[in-house]
Order: structure tokens, then C-alpha cells, then sequence
């Protein structure tokens, strides 16, 4: 049986967007709709492995969701990896959401206790800057109380900056259960090759997952650019029905490879030594492609999210 | 995301140089190439350092540039979830105006031919910004160099810098290499200059503000002592029995510099010991002694405004001053008469000569008088019919020289000269009107709230020339801005107290920065320009190193007058 990330919150919180952007697909049609989504939407994403993501519009016509939700309730909730509800900032109806939220925690802690549950205050962009923090903050509160005896982790974002790439990848950095052993792997792998920096990408997504650096970097935007441009690119290449597989970038100053790694993860070398021919970094990285595929054949099917 | 293992067929079709080809997977980039590739535009505000060859943009707007063109790859062009808002997309930085004894205001800046401006509003745009408070000083100026030769300088000063603005509006088309669309002058001076030419621009486009709002300073001080004086006259109904020498009619012309002998002072007048009250007020109120510093109070708090867009509102002061002046001359002449001897080099008792070599002190106040030449190509941007450019730029021209001409035709013939010498003509033709004037009042009046609101402007426009080149941020913080006006404040108080000649310090500033914006940077990049099209003829070149040397002419020929 497949797992789920469920994708739910009100209707016209953002889901579908946060959905496009950080899955690269083209939004299927209008996001504001005249009512809310009847049926859930699946996507066949392979997210961090073998996840299925389900896009769940809650809260729209009262009494039609109740009933729905009460009927089908065991089969949305039944085997869910992940939980990520999204609250407008901007809501006028705070109890009604809450309300909301409550329900579909029962519904988790009764079919999928094991469950992560992470909670997005999105559309940060049209508080005023200097409110964010304290508003953030209370919302934060409220939800941590009302989330007991689950356990909540909560992210202020917003599509126009770079939070909601950080949550996400936060929410990724959580759901792999070797990411410590990981990142030990990936700054030796770096260290040995003398990269200055190295990333690892989720594939799905190119999500930050890990990174090691060896000195300090001046752009702290740089890991939602790289994303972007890639996915833009990935956009691209889907027009020609091609599909990206990997790049080289190279002038005077520094050499780039873009490549996959792992059956679920790209990663990105980055050498400030140009005089190390590209040949030399592409043979490295073969290499340790078969060391890291190792490490998540490892750690045994229940436990990995990286292997299904 | 399909075929992930299975093809492994190369997508990336190589663009290489084969002599070079390192192999089939690798794609060069040239960084020259880079640079003309570069598919954005980034607001000036954004762009943290402008001195290394590739201009760097700020991390913040290069991120959110990247994430506006990967949204609107997602969406649909009717589809508006994911088009950016006004509130995340960082406004165009605020385009100010400014000729640095005239006007200052903000424009809105248009992209080549989306002007709104018929060519009547960029004429009158044109006129407005030139015209200010040089043209206190322009009867002076006459009196130095003579009437005949007076007339004459002016005439053939707005020819030669009507043709150094022509030369600067021009000098921007002929860079056809790159996208010149959003440049300013020294923009330009650093395409052909570098950074030297970039550093030399500011810094002399420092010396002109600087001028300026010491000029500012001081006719501020003068214009609040005489307001005051007036005011308390007015109150305590004391009539003005001054011991300095006037004409004693109904409209009444002074000469304050006649006692001291030359050079003019701003002490105060000497009143009747026996009226207490009045003394008191004497040492409180003192042209030079103490109003500078009431200014500070005043001032002091205004300059230290992050954006002074508010006093750009009061743009329409200036205009009406200059209208009034007119109007007050010409009112003047009309109750005054004409008095004119033509003597034609030999000083009388009461007249200048027609010719006299100290002309170039009128050529130094010309050259701040006509000065446009760091803004005419913004202003000319925003007009709707750009073939009509130049000759709108001549028609401007051409009025202020009339209106210089007529202001300072009128005062200098209108000037009583039987019982006055025409050498009493002060600095600031006001001067020659008593505190007690009712209709001279008006003028110091409207002048005064006119300079109060355009001061903020030029120290704002001086703020952010000067901290956004050393410091790369226009507020780097409120210690850095305090000392900065500080300074500047400093330096019209301490000028205001001793050396109160505005005539004197427009025309060493003018000449200044005269020298680099009206005559060497236009005549040398033309020159240059020409010499790289292979298109450099001898009259040619003759004529501009001509341009050259007078404005350096005119610079040195200041400090010996």
C-alpha cells in the first residue's frame, strides 16, 4: 500500500500553488474556484521514495464536507506518512479552521497515529513585516496547544519568499530517517573529492535534503535558485518530451555538475579548482553513487523512506 | 520524470568552440557572454556595487527574480494566483530631477518614447528646473562686466552651454554597442571614463550641490533677518531712519555697501542708543551673527528625512517666485525710469563702464545659471515626441535667456544712478531694496518658504550621491546621515557669518563643476566617440579642445577676479 502525504487546509489557502511550485507541475486549471474541490486530488509524484501526494481542499461547503468526511474518512486517513495542513494567516474564520484541524487530527490519531504532522502558516507576505514574528508566534502556540497529545511541527511561509522553500525542506530533512548518517557520508564524499560545496537534491522536488560546505557561502538564497532553475529547466525539457538528466557548468572560476545519485536524490558538485578536469569529479561521483545507494539498501524497509 | 535509467541519450546539445571541445557532455561559457545574455533588469537600487566590471545585484533581488521567472513558467497568462503582487515587487527607486540652484523634483521615469509629456510641459519643465536663485545675482554680474558686455556674455554663454547640453543629450545615442536606455550622464562618463570618470562626476556634482545649498544658507539668513526686521518694524511702527545711503522717494533703492567701501557686510545697521528695546533686538537679530544658527533649529531636523518626497509637492513655489521677481522688476522699472550712460571703458562717479575685464565673474555665474547638463537627458526622456528633443531644448534655452536678460536689463537700467553709482548693485539684487519695502517683502517671503522646501530636496539628492558611493546603502545609518548635514549645515553657517557673497560662491562652484559637466565631459567623449567611428575632422577637434580650454579658462580666470 502506497504512502501518503495529505496536503490539506481550506479552500483557497494556497494548496494548489504550493503544490505547483514545488512539484514543477503546471497548475491543471483555475485556482480560484467558484466552489471548493469536491474530489480529492492525487498526484502520482514519487516523493522521497514511494509517497503518493493528495491534495485535500477542507472546510469549503459546511455540511457537504462533514458528511463526506465522516464516510470516507478511514480511507483519506489510512496510511498517511505525512500530514501538512495549510492556514491562511489572512483567515477571518480562526475557530472554523481550528475546528477543522482538530477533526482531521482525530482522524490521524485514529488511522495513522505514527503519522508527522507539520502545520504552515502561509500567505506570510501580506502580514506587515514587522508583525510577522508575534503573529507567527501565537499561531504557533495555539496549534502546538490544540495539536496535544501529537506532536506539531510549525513553519511560516509564503511563495514569494524563501520560506516556503525552507519549510519544505525542513519537512523533507525530517522524513529521512538517516539523515544524520547521510550527511557524515556527503562531507567525507566532499572532502575527498576537495569540493567546496556539495548539495544533495531530492529528486522529485529539488529539495535541499543535505549540504556540506566548505567555507562560507555569500548568497544564502542560493539553495531555492539552484531549485528553480532547475525546475524551470525540467519545464523546458518536459516540451520537447525530453527529460533532464544532468548538467555541467564550468568558467573560470568554478566547475558545477549536476547529476543523479541515489534512486531518489540528484546531487550537486561544486569545484572552485578548474584545472581538475571534469572527468575526474564525474568518475568520483559514479563512485560514491554506488556507496551512498548502499547505505539506503542498509537500513531495513520499515524504516526507510528512501527504499520502498 | 520518466526513462530515468533507461536512456541515457545526451539532452544537452554541446555549443562548443571545437578547437576547444573538452568533450560532448561539457557546455562553456564564456563569461564575457554572460554578461550581453543577462535576460533581466534589475532597478539601480538593487545593484550593490557598481565597481566591478560585472555589475553584482543584491542577493534578495536576484532569489526573487529567479522565483518570478520560475512561477511564470507554472501558470497560464490568465491565471493569477501565481503573479507576484505589489507589495513583494520592490518599487522603482525614487527619480529625482535637479538643477542645483533651480528646482528639484521627483519624475516619473518612463522607457524611451513612453514619455506622457507634450513638448509645451517638458519646455516649461525645462525652464522651471534652470530657473532659480542665480537669477538674484544676474544684475551683478551685468554690473561687472559692463552693460554692452553683460548682455553679450549672456547671450553667447547660453549658446555655447545650449550646445554642450545638445552635446550631452547626444552623447548617449552614440553608444550603439550596448543598451544605453536607462542611463543618466554619468552613466555615460563611466562608459567612457571608468570609474575615474564616474568618481569625477560625482565629485563634481557634489561641488555643484554644495554650492548650492551654501548659497541657499545664505540667502536663507538673509531673506529670515530681513523678514524679521520688517515684521518688527512693522509692530513697533519704527520707521527706518538708517544711515545708509538711499534715494528718498516712494520707492526706495539702498546701497549697503556704500559706507564699508567694497566689500559688503552684513553687519547691522546702526540705530538710535537711546531705544533699548530696539538694541536688544539688534543683538539678538543679526544678519550674520545669529539668524544662521536660528536656520540650524529649523533646518537641521528636515534634512535628516529618509525620503523628502513630501517637499517635492511644493515644486510650484519656485515658479511663482520667478513670476513674482519679474513682476517686482518690472514694477520697479516702471516707477524707477531708465538711467543709462553709455561710458565705454572709463568708470564715472555713478557709472560702469561698458566693457570691463571682470566679465568673468559673469561667465562663472552663467555657467551655474545655465547648468541642466546632469538631468536634460532624463528630461528630455519623458517627452511624447522624441524628434522633437532638440528644439525643444533650444525653445527652453532660449526662454531662460531672455529671462535672465530681461531681469537683468530692467534692474541694472531701472538702477537710480544719479544719486546712487550703478556699482551698488549688490550680490543678491534684493539687497538693494530696504527691509521696509513692502512688495521686496513679498519676494524674501515667497523665497524663503521656496528655498526652505527645495533645501531637504538637495540635501537628500546630495545624501544620496555621496553615502550610495562610499557606503553602497542611501541610509547607512542616522549617525552617518547627522554628519554628513552637519557639515554641510556647518559649511553655510560658517559662510553665511563671513563670507555672505553669493555672487562669489555661485561663480567658484559654477565654474567647478562647470568645468567637468558643461565643457570637458561633452566636448571629450564627443571627441572620443568620433575618434573610435574614424569620423574626427581638424575643425572638428579644433573647435571642441577650444570648448575645452575656455572652460578651463573659466575656471582659473575666477580665483584672479
Amino acid at each position: 500500500m502506497k504512502k501518503k502525504v495529505l496536503l490539506m487546509g481550506k479552500s483557497g489557502s494556497g494548496k494548489t500553488s504550493m503544490r505547483s511550485i514545488i512539484f514543477a507541475n503546471y497548475i491543471a486549471r483555475d485556482t480560484r474556484r467558484l466552489g471548493a474541490t469536491i474530489d480529492v486530488e492525487h498526484s502520482h509524484v514519487r516523493f522521497l521514495g514511494n509517497l503518493v501526494l493528495n491534495l485535500w481542499d477542507c472546510g469549503g461547503q459546511d455540511t457537504f464536507m462533514e458528511n463526506y468526511f465522516t464516510s470516507q474518512r478511514d480511507n483519506i486517513f489510512r496510511n498517511v506518512e505525512v500530514l501538512i495542513y495549510v492556514f491562511d494567516v489572512e483567515s477571518r474564520e480562526l475557530e472554523k479552521d481550528m475546528h477543522y484541524y482538530q477533526s482531521c487530527l482525530e482522524a490521524i490519531l485514529q488511522n495513522s497515529p505514527d503519522a508527522k504532522i507539520f502545520c504552515l502558516v502561509h500567505k506570510m507576505d501580506l502580514v506587515q513585516e514587522d508583525q510577522r514574528d508575534l503573529i507567527f508566534k501565537e499561531r504557533e502556540e495555539d496549534l502546538r496547544r490544540l495539536s496535544r497529545p501529537l506532536e506539531c511541527a510549525c513553519f511560516r511561509t509564503s511563495i514569494w519568499d524563501e520560506t516556503l522553500y525552507k519549510a519544505w525542506s525542513s519537512i523533507v530533512y525530517q522524513l529521512i530517517p538517516n539523515v544524520q548518517q547521510l550527511e557524515m557520508n556527503l562531507r567525507n564524499f566532499a572532502q575527498i573529492i576537495e569540493a567546496d560545496e556539495v548539495l544533495l537534491f531530492e529528486r522529485a522536488t529539488f529539495l535541499v535534503i543535505s549540504h556540506y560546505q566548505c567555507r562560507e557561502q555569500r548568497d544564502v538564497h542560493r539553495f531555492e535558485k539552484i531549485s528553480n532553475i532547475i525546475k524551470q529547466f525540467k519545464l523546458s525539457c518536459s516540451k520537447l518530451a525530453a527529460s533532464f538528466q544532468s548538467m555541467e557548468v564550468r568558467n573560470s572560476n568554478f566547475a558545477a555538475f549536476i547529476d543523479i545519485f541515489t534512486s531518489n536524490t540528484y546531487v550537486m558538485v561544486v569545484m572552485s579548482d578548474p584545472s581538475i578536469p571534469s572527468a575526474a569529479t564525474l568518475i568520483n561521483i559514479r563512485n560514491a553513487r554506488k556507496h551512498f545507494e548502499k547505505l539506503e539498501r542498509v537500513d531495513g524497509p520499515k524504516h526507510s523512506l528512501l527504499m520502498r | 520524470m520518466a526513462n530515468m535509467d533507461s536512456d541515457s541519450r545526451h539532452l544537452l546539445t554541446p555549443e562548443v568552440d571545437h578547437e576547444i571541445s573538452p568533450g560532448p557532455m561539457n557546455i562553456q561559457f564564456d563569461s564575457s557572454d554572460l554578461r550581453s545574455k543577462r535576460p533581466f533588469y534589475i532597478e539601480p537600487t538593487n545593484i550593490v556595487s557598481v565597481n566591478h566590471v560585472i555589475q553584482r545585484v543584491s542577493d534578495h533581488a536576484s532569489a526573487m527574480n529567479k522565483r518570478i521567472h520560475y512561477y511564470n513558467r507554472l501558470s497560464t497568462p490568465a491565471d493569477k494566483a501565481l503573479i507576484a503582487p505589489d507589495h513583494v515587487v520592490p518599487a522603482p527607486g525614487e527619480c529625482y530631477v535637479y538643477s542645483p540652484l533651480g528646482s528639484a523634483y521627483k519624475l516619473q521615469s518612463y522607457t524611451e518614447g513612453n514619455g506622457k509629456n507634450t513638448s509645451l510641459v517638458t519646455i516649461f519643465m525645462i525652464w522651471n528646473t534652470m530657473m532659480g536663485t542665480s537669477i538674484l545675482s544676474i544684475p551683478w554680474g551685468m554690473k561687472q562686466a559692463g552693460f554692452t558686455t553683460g548682455m553679450c556674455v549672456i547671450i553667447l554663454m547660453g549658446l555655447l552651454t545650449l550646445y554642450c547640453c545638445y552635446r550631452v543629450v547626444k552623447s548617449r545615442t552614440m553608444i550603439s554597442s550596448l543598451d544605453t536606455a536607462t542611463w543618466e550622464y554619468p552613466d555615460v562618463c563611466r562608459h567612457y571614463f571608468g570609474s575615474f570618470g564616474q568618481w569625477s562626476s560625482l565629485l563634481f556634482s557634489l561641488v555643484s550641490l554644495i554650492g548650492a545649498m551654501i548659497v541657499y544658507w545664505v540667502l536663507m539668513s538673509n531673506f529670515l533677518f530681513n523678514t524679521g526686521k520688517f515684521i518688527f518694524n512693522f509692530i513697533h511702527h519704527i520707521n527706518d531712519t538708517d544711515t545708509v545711503l538711499s534715494t528718498n522717494n516712494s520707492n526706495p533703492v539702498i546701497c549697503p555697501s556704500a559706507g564699508s567701501g567694497g566689500h559688503p557686510d552684513n553687519s547691522s545697521m546702526i540705530f538710535n542708543a537711546n531705544e533699548t528695546g530696539i538694541q536688544q533686538f539688534e543683538t539678538w537679530w543679526d544678519k550674520s551673527k545669529t539668524v544662521p544658527f536660528y536656520l540650524v533649529g529649523l533646518l537641521l531636523p528636515l534634512l535628516n528625512f529618509k525620503s523628502p518626497s513630501f517637499f517635492s509637492k511644493f515644486n510650484i513655489l519656485g515658479t511663482v517666485s520667478v513670476l513674482y521677481l519679474i513682476f517686482l522688476v518690472t514694477f520697479k522699472a516702471v516707477h524707477l525710469g531708465f538711467h543709462l550712460e553709455f561710458h565705454w571703458f572709463i568708470p564715472t562717479e555713478f557709472f560702469v563702464p561698458e566693457i570691463r575685464f571682470q566679465f568673468p565673474q559673469l561667465t562663472g555665474v552663467l555657467t551655474l545659471a545655465f547648468f541642466i547638463h546632469n538631468c536634460i537627458i532624463t528630461l528630455l526622456k519623458n517627452n511624447k515626441n522624441q524628434e522633437n528633443n532638440v528644439r525643444d531644448l533650444c525653445i527652453a534655452y532660449i526662454l531662460v535667456t531672455l529671462t535672465y536678460l530681461y531681469i537683468g536689463v530692467l534692474v541694472f537700467a531701472s538702477f537710480p544712478s544719479p544719486p546712487l553709482s550703478k556699482d551698488c548693485i549688490e550680490q543678491n539684487f534684493l539687497d538693494n531694496f530696504p527691509s521696509s519695502d513692502t512688495l521686496s517683502f513679498i519676494a524674501r517671503i515667497f523665497l524663503l518658504f521656496q528655498m526652505m522646501t527645495v533645501y531637504p530636496l538637495l540635501g537628500y539628492l546630495a545624501r544620496v550621491q555621496l553615502l550610495g558611493h562610499i557606503f553602497g546603502d542611501i541610509y547607512p545609518s542616522i549617525f552617518h546621515v547627522l554628519i554628513l548635514n552637519l557639515i554641510i549645515v556647518g559649511a553655510g553657517v560658517i559662510m553665511a557669518c563671513f563670507y555672505p557673497n553669493i555672487g562669489g560662491i555661485i561663480r567658484y562652484s559654477g565654474a567647478a563643476c562647470g568645468l567637468a559637466f558643461v565643457f570637458i565631459y561633452p566636448s571629450l567623449i564627443y571627441i572620443i566617440s568620433l575618434h573610435q567611428e574614424d569620423r574626427l575632422t581638424w575643425p572638428k577637434l579644433i573647435f571642441h579642445v577650444f570648448i575645452i580650454i575656455l572652460g578651463l579658462a573659466n575656471l582659473i580666470v575666477q580665483f584672479f577676479m
